[in-house]
């Protein structure tokens, strides 16, 4: 299948890809994130039980607790990281979490990429030119988010 | 981006290693924002102690752990002193005071704990040891920029007070009390400060409880980043009542300023709320709305209760001394747990005043520093009741256990009979 771009503001440079780890719904920081495993552990989630290590992550934004950049932070330091990071619209909390973690990162996105973007879509995230593709569908990349 | 000579200079490595680390992650930061300066950061409430994902750091040197978990740095640096005119406190910590160890995993981390304190205590960092910093001596004015890692105090702060504060993250509240400074962006910029949604409350909370409630409802319907501001026939609210709404409302929707018309400082009408800015949108919260969210919380009947947990966030001494006129002379159920958590300030003026006292001869604990979310719940607990959205959300997140919500009433009867009765 042909590639999609998505153009919006590098924040961060470099150039990552993996599978896509994708919800409108975002992941509670506080417990919900298993940060020896890097897994989603929030019950009812449409990612629970998914991990964090090696997609491009995309959520619309953070929720509850202040202690959100953290628990992301510590699957890092784990060893469970993600690639890289969008996020459509900037708050405080993934901005921080952004800057710690310190991998490619795309924001202010000129298109809604939860319309665009699948679980386990392979994408690719380029901080430098600002820009996410989706590079194959779920067939093509593999899901390798379980 | 711009940056005066004095922070340079402080990213020159001026200032020691460590203030140099924490300020190139709050550079790093304002970049991913696009904000174009920093400001200065007097106050910050930080969340100090051995936290359990702290494990990861795989290490016993506060140096290394500091150095990769708050100033995001493979080079380890030694923390010497918080930044010079930022006044600091511990925040909630993962041991209490009362009962130290008992919930903790193991020995060892009671010792680390202890450790990891002591360095922030050198550091200049104040054990506060709560989530209600803003009702013990932590009062950035109007227009005074702070930072903190909990977001119910975000919110009271810039809602009640008009300090500035973003949600930031524990990471960068660090690095912003060991630099100084912060990203000038949200809402520490007045523009970022002024009402994008007008709320109606049709559902006349009086309460505190209506008011936790009520905080949930309205998270429930706001969209992401907006900035509400509440308007409607209810009784004026106190601290109290704000206290409980903030947290519901913080934790529900990420929420950091809320006004009320006529009652917060910058909301004194809804025309100098929304600042000459359109609205973007309406929301009304019904007493539909506000039931809807009680039966999400608390979907469970009748049924025995192995664990009550009261005060979050910590109760004020108001409430102490509620819950000691309801206990005092009555007997807490034996199968039935019940801690209530306060500060410790707090809990000294509940010594003296002897509402300690009547609540643990009831057979309740009085405990402060922490909380179950931060240290972890008593082993076998099977149910669980609490009068806070916001503790009964976070358990579902730690906890199997089945868990009910209701009014301090409520759980307070429960906890004399050790049955939930329903709602």
């Amino acid at each position: 299948m042909a590639s999609i771009v998505i153009r919006g503001r590098g924040a961060l440079g470099g150039v990552a890809e993996g599978p896509a780890l994708i919800s409108r719904r975002t992941i509670t920081g506080w417990g919900g994130i298993d940060v020896h495993t890097g897994r989603v552990k929030e019950p009812g989630h449409p990612l629970e039980g998914m991990r964090l290590k090696g997609s491009v992550l995309i959520l619309e934004g953070s929720r509850g607790s202040n202690g959100w950049s953290i628990f992301f932070h510590a699957a890092q330091v784990a060893g469970f990281g993600p690639a890289a990071l969008v996020f459509p619209h900037l708050d405080s909390r993934t901005a921080v979490t952004a800057a710690v973690l310190n991998v490619p990162m795309v924001t202010d996105l000129e298109d809604d990429p939860f319309d665009i973007i699948s679980v386990g879509d392979r994408v690719r995230v380029d901080g430098d030119r600002g820009e996410i593709t989706l590079i194959g569908g779920s067939g093509d990349g593999g899901c390798r988010c379980r | 981006m711009e940056l005066t000579d004095t922070q340079k200079a402080i990213l020159d490595g001026e200032g020691g290693r460590a203030p140099q680390k924490a300020m190139a992650l709050i550079v790093r930061y304002a970049g991913v924002l696009g904000a174009e300066r920093l400001c200065r950061v007097t106050w910050a409430d930080l969340f100090c102690g051995a936290h359990h994902y702290l494990d990861v750091a795989v290490s016993d040197d506060f140096d290394r752990i500091f150095s990769t978990m708050a100033l995001c740095t493979t080079q380890a640096a030694r923390l010497e002193k918080m930044n010079r005119g930022c006044i600091c406190y511990s925040g909630v910590e993962v041991d209490c005071t009362e009962l130290p160890g008992h919930m903790l995993a193991g020995p060892n981390r009671q010792v680390q704990n202890l450790a990891m304190l002591r360095r922030f205590v050198d550091a200049g960092v104040v054990l506060s040891g709560t989530c209600v910093p803003y009702l013990l001596g932590f009062i950035p004015v109007a227009g005074e920029h702070f930072v903190s890692c909990e977001s119910s105090a975000v919110l009271f702060l810039n809602s009640l007070w008009g300090a500035c504060g973003n949600g930031d993250g524990i990471e960068a509240s660090f690095c912003a009390a060991v630099c100084g400074y912060t990203p000038l962006w949200g809402l520490h910029l007045p523009e970022n400060r002024r009402a994008t949604h007008l709320v109606a409350v049709r559902s006349r909370p009086e309460s505190v409880h209506d008011w936790d409630v009520l905080g949930h409802a309205l998270g429930r319907q706001l969209p992401p980043m907006a900035v509400p501001v509440l308007t409607g026939d209810f009784a004026r609210p106190d601290a109290i009542r704000l206290k409980a709404f903030f947290a519901s409302l913080a934790c529900t929707a990420g929420t950091e300023i809320c006004h009320l018309e006529g009652i917060t400082p910058e909301a004194g009408s809804i025309d100098q709320a929304l600042g000459g800015n359109p609205e973007q949108g309406r929301i009304i919260v019904s007493d539909r709305d506000t039931a809807e969210s009680v039966d999400g919380l608390n979907g469970n009947p009748r049924g025995p209760i192995d664990y009550i947990s009261l005060g979050c966030p910590h109760y004020h001494i108001d409430e102490l001394r509620r819950i000691a006129a309801f206990l005092d002379g009555r007997r807490i159920h034996p199968d039935t747990v019940v801690h209530v958590w306060t500060a410790g300030p707090f809990k000294y003026m509940a010594d003296r005043c002897g509402y300690t006292e009547t609540i643990e001869n009831a057979g309740a604990r009085v405990l402060t520093g922490s909380c179950p979310s931060t240290r972890g719940y008593p082993s076998g607990v099977r149910t669980a009741a609490y009068d806070s959205a916001k503790q009964r959300l976070s358990a579902a997140q730690e906890t199997d256990a089945q868990l009910y919500y209701g009014s301090l009433d409520q759980c307070l009867q429960t906890a004399i009979s050790g049955t939930w009765e329903g709602h």
